[in-house]
């Protein structure tokens, strides 16, 4: 058993990592030098907003315009275009920042931490998305704003494990601790993912099964499929977009705390030496 | 035996999801029964809800079965019955139905079953059937008779999700 | 417009609404963060 002593860790992690065994992390302690983060995302945001933009303009234009209404929804159906690209980020979000969770907790690796910081309230937005659209095509379609059944109500724990888990993470005056509290309930809710996933074939509910992401073939004429699979290109594009323009801020502001604190650190020294 | 403290923590997160995991799955097959949204016609014999007790019945509109009326002061009235192929139960709902009610579309209706074997409903939801498809292909689908929509689901989506039905006149219809 | 079509476009403009809003509030708090790194010395100017 390798004793290490308990000496408390320096407070900026940054500082530890360039000494981290690179292969650990799947070789992503690359990206743990801030500089160097910030220099290679610079030149990649502009055109990931740039194709986020685009793809939206399309698919909106698509969606809204250009493809048929439904035989039985009729012009109620441009509604799904947000509604299932926003249920697909909230769940492919939330088992992005379990993922992050998993290698914060093994490999300490901090743009982890940062990364699912930023990305909870933006999982917690595209969710709440998710379920007002829901609610919106749910009164004239189902007769309905909201039900109580296995797969609403699923979804609505996912929004709350979202904002308890952005509440969490910022919930401790010591960074660390709050970012491994957060990790772990991020964890345990991810059990819901499946509960959400498959929720509308073990339990019989009011909302519909799935209709693009089933055995045979989709449930969709490729009038309306084709538009949505590009609005959900789109939206996705723009959910990368976000939060990697909310890590890049955080990194920034992290950078500003270490360099205020040094120099107060600076100040303080001189202020001594004249003292003495 | 050594393990590295990365190998230690991931073993520990390993052993913790396997008992979650285990946790949940006992949790939702024990609580199975309380969310289920709606009873079939078939389980309000086996889970008999009593009389005076409000529950969801679920099931398909029998195709014919609809007859809308108006009440004495004037306020809509739909007469339908609820099946799910062996048992059928007759309903009567008062008000305005959601855009998605048809026969053959499933249907849940929240209300009671009264002694005469009447569920007589205070809410009426329609469930949709996840088909998607423009009103162009379900005409065409009808037109050719390969479906009848208050019969009974949908074809084989692979059948018609990528049909281009004809210009609006149709041979068949201008030669006619 | 119908109330089919008033569902849709509030549906659209929520989405819109709640990316324009989150994108505006992270470009300020990245020119915020970047401001007040130029402030405390030339030599922090160069990144970011």
């Amino acid at each position: 058993m390798s004793s290490t002593p308990p000496a408390p860790r320096p407070a900026p992690r940054s500082a530890s990592l360039s000494a981290a065994s690179p292969r650990a992390g799947g070789g992503l302690h690359r990206f743990a030098n801030p500089g160097r983060f910030l220099r290679m995302t610079e030149r990649v945001l502009p055109w990931l907003w740039a194709a986020a933009g685009l793809v939206l303009a399309v698919g909106a234009a698509w969606a809204l315009v250009f493809s048929p209404p439904d035989w039985q929804q009729g012009e109620t159906v441009r509604i799904m275009y947000v509604h299932v690209p926003m249920a697909w980020l909230a769940m492919g979000g939330y088992l992005g920042l379990a993922i992050a969770s998993l290698m914060s907790l093994i490999w300490r690796h901090p743009l982890a931490d940062l990364a699912a910081r930023e990305l909870s309230p933006v999982g917690a937005m595209v969710t709440a998305l998710c379920l007002a659209t829901g609610s919106l095509w749910g009164r004239p379609m189902w007769g309905t704003w909201w039900a109580w059944d296995a797969r609403m109500t699923s979804v609505l724990v996912l929004f709350f494990l979202w904002v308890g888990h952005a509440a969490l993470v910022r919930a401790f005056d010591e960074e660390e601790r709050g970012a491994r509290a957060a990790a772990i309930l991020a964890l345990i809710g991810a059990v819901n993912l499946p509960v959400i996933k498959w929720s509308v074939d073990w339990f019989n509910t009011l909302h519909q099964s799935a209709s693009v992401t089933r055995v045979a073939a989709p449930g969709l004429h490729v009038d309306i499929l084709y538009p949505l699979l590009t609005c959900a290109l789109g939206f996705s594009l723009a959910f990368a977009a976000l939060v990697l323009a909310r890590v890049r801020a955080a990194v920034m502001e992290k950078r500003l705390r270490q360099l205020q604190l040094a120099q107060a650190r600076q100040n303080d020294t001189r202020r001594n030496e004249v003292a003495g | 035996m050594s393990l590295s403290r990365k190998q230690r923590r991931m073993w520990l997160v390993v052993l913790a999801g396997l008992g979650l995991g285990t946790a949940t799955a006992l949790t939702l097959t024990a609580f199975q029964d309380n969310l289920v949204f709606f009873l079939a016609p078939s389980d309000i014999a086996t889970k008999n809800p009593g009389p005076d007790r409000a529950f969801r019945l679920g099931g398909l509109v029998e195709a014919g079965s609809l007859q809308r009326r108006q009440t004495s002061d004037g306020r809509p009235e739909a007469l339908f019955r609820v099946t799910d192929g062996p048992v059928t139960v007759p309903v009567s709902y008062v008000g305005v139905l959601p855009d998605l009610f048809r026969e053959g579309q499933g249907v849940v209706t929240l209300g009671k079953l009264g002694a005469d074997g009447q569920f007589r409903a205070s809410e009426v939801l329609a469930r949709h059937d996840e088909t998607y498809m423009p009103p162009e292909v379900a005409d065409a689908l009808k037109r050719s008779g390969h479906w009848d929509p208050s019969k009974g689901a949908a074809p084989p989506a692979a059948s018609w999700n990528t049909l281009t039905p004809g210009q609006p006149a149709a041979p068949e219809r201008s030669g006619g | 417009m119908t109330q089919h079509w008033w569902h849709v476009a509030i549906s659209w403009a929520l989405a819109a609404a709640g990316f324009g809003v989150m994108a505006w509030m992270a470009a300020r708090r990245h020119a915020d963060a970047k401001r007040r790194t130029a402030l405390l010395g030339p030599r922090e100017r160069r990144q970011g």
